[in-house]
């Protein structure tokens, strides 16, 4: 059996436009983080900023999601899609001008959506907040970069396929698809009264379940086996787990519009689907439990994430329930969930991705093992006590929004500990990604400068292991 | 999974069948919702906004004043609402039918909006909207940019429209404050949000036993 | 088989390469799960598991979807069978209302009217007289003198209200009825209730007409 270098001719090959997608990516992580800390600071000192029309919480808000989602986890997931198709696929990837070119374009689409939201073009959607002038770009600027992994895919050398090749293809495929439906039923010929939230909660859903969720999923099924060197527990299941994600997803639509102006069939779907969704994270569990006991630094983060993601899983499938919902709706408990799993499960997969795959991109070391660790601990003490502190803040805010005798300035006054809390937290985790994109930085100039090259130390044969 | 073709097609599949499931199916139940017709009032309610309300409905979504405020009341007996006078009854998706944006927003940082214009025991008016919008509250941002600040002379009378402000905030002799085209609107919005209609399926659901007879159809 | 140590944190060693990744988890995928007569408990528990959820799941939409109804907002409903059951109005709410709109303007809110000019509702033997008359005022309209109380009133003509010739505002005979029947029990009248049916008989029985005058309204018994 034959083993192959770990820098090898492919990804020298298709570098440029992996390193141009990470480090764009982990430029608008930066962003992100300083909008994030502008808005979380918003929420307990209002007056913040106020004087400026382009900064209203509201505007804030929004901008710091969208340079989360389609700046950071965008470009960094399509990255770790184009490499781990390519490495698996194993020729260099084809079509990379066009993978070049599209992400150029991507991330101009993601500066003018940011912009665009400044000056008030937001369009009011969770997650869709994206101007609708900037989505002809995204779809076609996507949809490039897709051709590539998606030829990487099709065109591989074998034909077996291993469960990271579908998540990445799946993400890749579906995107697209999912933008030009919102975007046609939302702007084009826009539907009606509540069927526009409906489309934009399913949008939403389709985005966290079919998108980011499956590239994050993805480049953590690449990693973790390669870096334990055994094969999966329960392999087998994995192809069950994936269909049932991608089947499942996009019913939980309703998620969000329990109790709300829609009939009440949408909602009781969502939770039937939350539930059978847990299906699919009992089987990544499964699968993925090996990360829990390797090492390195890809690991910790990966397991750090895998369980952050098991935990989403379980308070959607849980806060869907009337009962439950009554006490976490339209509360920070939302902002909590949406942190857990765009930040703490989704990027931090990534991020352990990336730390495996910058090496190999490059065949440098990474910069600094001081800035590595001090970016582990404070994405995961930032993550810790912004949830601790949103719960916090959830817990006052649910209490007294139950009890119509408490008057909102009051769980305005209560909540205010808990939120200096969360805006502390979002400091942590804002100088965790400057260490990110620091150390990043330095280790990708290190290929235009002549240095060392990374040590990899080549892996064993695996006949023994498999019998 | 071995073959590209039965790859592709179950992707597609699976997208369309949650596409299909709840974006057309709710597409094919509310997609051609009338007006509700009072017989008795000769009346169809909703009734469409007035132009001014229209265009701050834009104003409120471009603020992003939805990040904090929802305007979607849930029936009684869920959560607070109608205890803190928020609407009588449940928001209902004709409600919504006539609205060009419709702003349901996902959460509670302030209080709901969908029938501020009828709020109980006493709905704001337009002046007490604009003074909160200009000074800004306890968990609320002042927005002043929607407000000019003009000098108008030492002596002259105000105009009409000038914000009457006490304190800290009362401008210097000789300057008022008044309200942009943009304040106006999104005052006129708010004020005509009220779901003070009760149509048939927004009577509040009783278990069998204990059903009471049901009065609907009327307007306060 | 031992994992790489990874104590540099700056370089993850990998113990796998990408074709025995792929190779040794086909072949996997090739094995049965009870080969070789050995059983094994974990395939049944995922199994399982996933039976419970679509129980749970059929067992929750069957009970909480309200039929799929699209006027069903509460979970817990479900859409009635059969014809719907008759709306039943509160005549008197209504005809407050309508009162509050139109009647108001010329009979004030409490009923007095204005001295020489329109007739008082409150306490007049009109109002709280047959009905037949009073729905025949509000359905014609009515001209000339009229009687109320001890005085004269001709100053304005009273608009025709029903669904007929030259009506006015095109009310139909239940708003008639419940405005009717608001004027009759408030302010201290005491008459009875009018029913719908009855102005809709009149209306009927009658049909067209010009307006009303008092001579006419004092053959009506």
């Amino acid at each position: 059996m034959s083993t192959r270098p770990e820098y090898t001719p492919i990804d020298a090959a298709s570098r440029w436009p992996l390193l141009l997608l990470l480090v764009k990516g982990i430029g608008w992580l930066v962003v992100a983080g300083i909008l994030s800390l502008t808005a979380s600071i918003q929420l307990h000192t209002p007056g913040f900023l106020s004087g400026c029309p382009l900064f209203t919480y509201g505007r804030t808000a929004a901008m710091a999601e969208t340079a989360f989602v389609y700046g950071w986890l965008g470009n960094a997931g399509l990255a770790l899609a184009l490499w781990t198709l390519g490495r698996l696929a194993g020729e260099p990837l084809r079509a990379q001008s066009w993978a070049l070119g599209g992400a150029v374009f991507w991330n101009l689409a993601v500066f003018g959506a940011v912009v665009g939201i400044a000056v008030g073009d937001a369009t009011g959607f969770e997650l869709l907040g994206l101007p609708r002038y900037v989505h002809l770009l995204m779809f076609f600027s996507y949809a490039s970069v897709a051709v590539s992994g998606l030829l990487a895919w099709s065109g591989r050398l074998r034909q077996v396929s291993y469960a990271s090749q579908w998540y990445a293809a799946a993400a890749l495929f579906l995107f697209p698809w999912i933008l030009s439906i919102a975007h046609v039923m939302l702007f084009t010929a826009p539907v009606r009264g509540v069927l526009q939230p409906i489309v934009a909660g399913w949008y939403a859903q389709s985005a966290w379940t079919l998108w980011l969720a499956p590239l994050a999923l993805g480049a953590a099924y690449y990693v973790v086996p390669r870096v334990t060197g055994r094969v999966l527990p329960s392999y087998e299941f994995a192809a069950l787990g994936f269909w049932c994600l991608i089947f499942v997803g996009g019913l939980t639509g309703g998620r969000h519009l329990l109790g709300g102006p829609v009939p009440a069939w949408i909602p009781s779907l969502a939770v039937v689907s939350c539930a059978l969704l847990l299906f699919h994270t009992f089987i990544v569990l499964l699968n993925l439990r090996g990360a829990f006991t390797g090492s390195g630094t890809a690991l910790k983060f990966i397991s750090f994430g895998l369980a952050a993601y098991v935990l989403g899983a379980l308070a959607d499938a849980l806060t869907s329930l009337h009962g439950v919902a009554l006490h976490t709706q339209f509360t920070y408990f939302d902002e909590a969930q949406k942190q857990l799993a765009l930040y703490g499960a989704a990027s931090t997969l990534l991020i352990g991705a990336i730390y495996f795959a910058l090496p190999r991109i490059t065949g440098k070391a990474w910069f600094s093992a001081g800035l590595v660790r001090a970016h582990l601990v404070l994405t995961v003490v930032g993550i810790l006590l912004l949830l601790v502190s949103l719960l916090g803040a959830h817990a006052v805010q649910s209490q007294g929004l139950l009890d119509a005798a408490v008057p909102f300035a009051d769980i305005v006054r209560d909540s205010r500990p808990w939120l200096l809390a969360a805006s502390f937290a979002q400091m942590i985790l804002l100088f965790g990604s400057i260490a990110f994109l620091a150390n990043f930085y330095t280790t990708a100039c290190e290929i235009l400068l002549v240095s060392e090259p990374a040590v990899f130390q080549a892996p064993a044969a695996q006949e023994t292991h498999a019998a | 999974m071995k073959s590209n073709a039965v790859f592709f097609i179950g992707l597609f599949a699976a997208l369309a069948l949650s596409w299909a499931g709840i974006v057309l199916g709710s597409n094919a139940q509310l997609g051609a919702l009338a007006p509700f017709y009072d017989e008795t009032d000769a009346t169809a309610y909703p009734q469409w906004m007035p132009g001014a309300a229209a265009r701050g409905q834009l104003v409120y979504r471009d603020l992003g004043c939805y990040a904090c405020h929802t305007q979607q009341v849930r029936r009684p007996g869920f959560g607070s609402d109608q205890a803190r006078g928020w609407g009588d009854r449940q928001s209902v998706a004709r409600d919504y039918i006539y609205q060009p944006a419709p702003q349901l927003g996902w959460s509670r940082v302030g209080p709901d909006l969908a029938n501020l214009g009828d709020r109980k025991p006493s709905a704001p008016d337009a002046e007490d909207l604009l003074h909160l919008l200009y000074a800004g509250s306890d968990g609320m941002p002042p927005y002043r940019f929607l407000f000019e600040r003009r000098h108008i002379g030492t002596g002259a009378q105000p105009s009409l429209d000038a914000l009457k402000l006490t304190g800290t905030l009362e401008p210097p002799a000789g300057w008022e404050v008044v309200p942009s085209a943009r304040a106006e609107s999104l005052v006129a919005y708010l004020l005509s949000l009220r779901t003070t209609y009760t149509y048939p399926e927004a009577v509040p659901f009783s278990p069998p036993k204990a059903q009471a007879p049901a009065s609907v159809g009327g307007a306060k | 088989m031992s994992t790489p140590a990874n104590r540099d944190p700056r370089v993850d060693q990998a113990a796998l390469s990408d074709q025995d990744l792929v190779d040794l988890h086909e072949k996997q995928l090739g094995r049965h799960p009870d080969d070789g007569a050995r059983y094994r408990l974990l395939p049944i528990g995922i199994l399982f598991t996933l039976s419970a959820l679509i129980l749970f799941s059929g067992t929750y939409l069957n009970r909480y979807t309200g039929h799929y109804s699209a006027s069903i907002f509460d979970e817990n409903a479900k859409p009635t069978t059969g014809a719907p059951v008759a709306v039943k109005l509160d005549p008197v709410a209504v005809g407050r209302k309508a009162y509050g709109e139109v009647c108001i303007t010329c009979h004030q809110p409490t009923g007095t009217g204005v001295v020489g000019v329109y007739p008082p509702l409150a306490g007049s033997e009109w109002v709280n007289g047959p009905s037949s008359r009073v729905v025949r005022i509000v359905l014609y309209g009515l001209k000339g003198d009229i009687h109320v109380e001890g005085h004269v009133f001709n100053a304005a003509a009273m608009p025709v209200f029903g669904k007929v010739a030259n009506s006015a505002y095109n009310w139909n005979d239940a708003k008639i009825a419940a405005v009717l029947t608001y004027v009759r029990q408030e302010w201290g009248n005491k008459a009875a209730e009018v029913s719908a049916d009855e102005v809709t008989a009149v209306r009927t029985a009658t049909g067209d007409r010009k307006e009303m005058s008092e001579a006419e309204l004092e053959q009506v018994k």
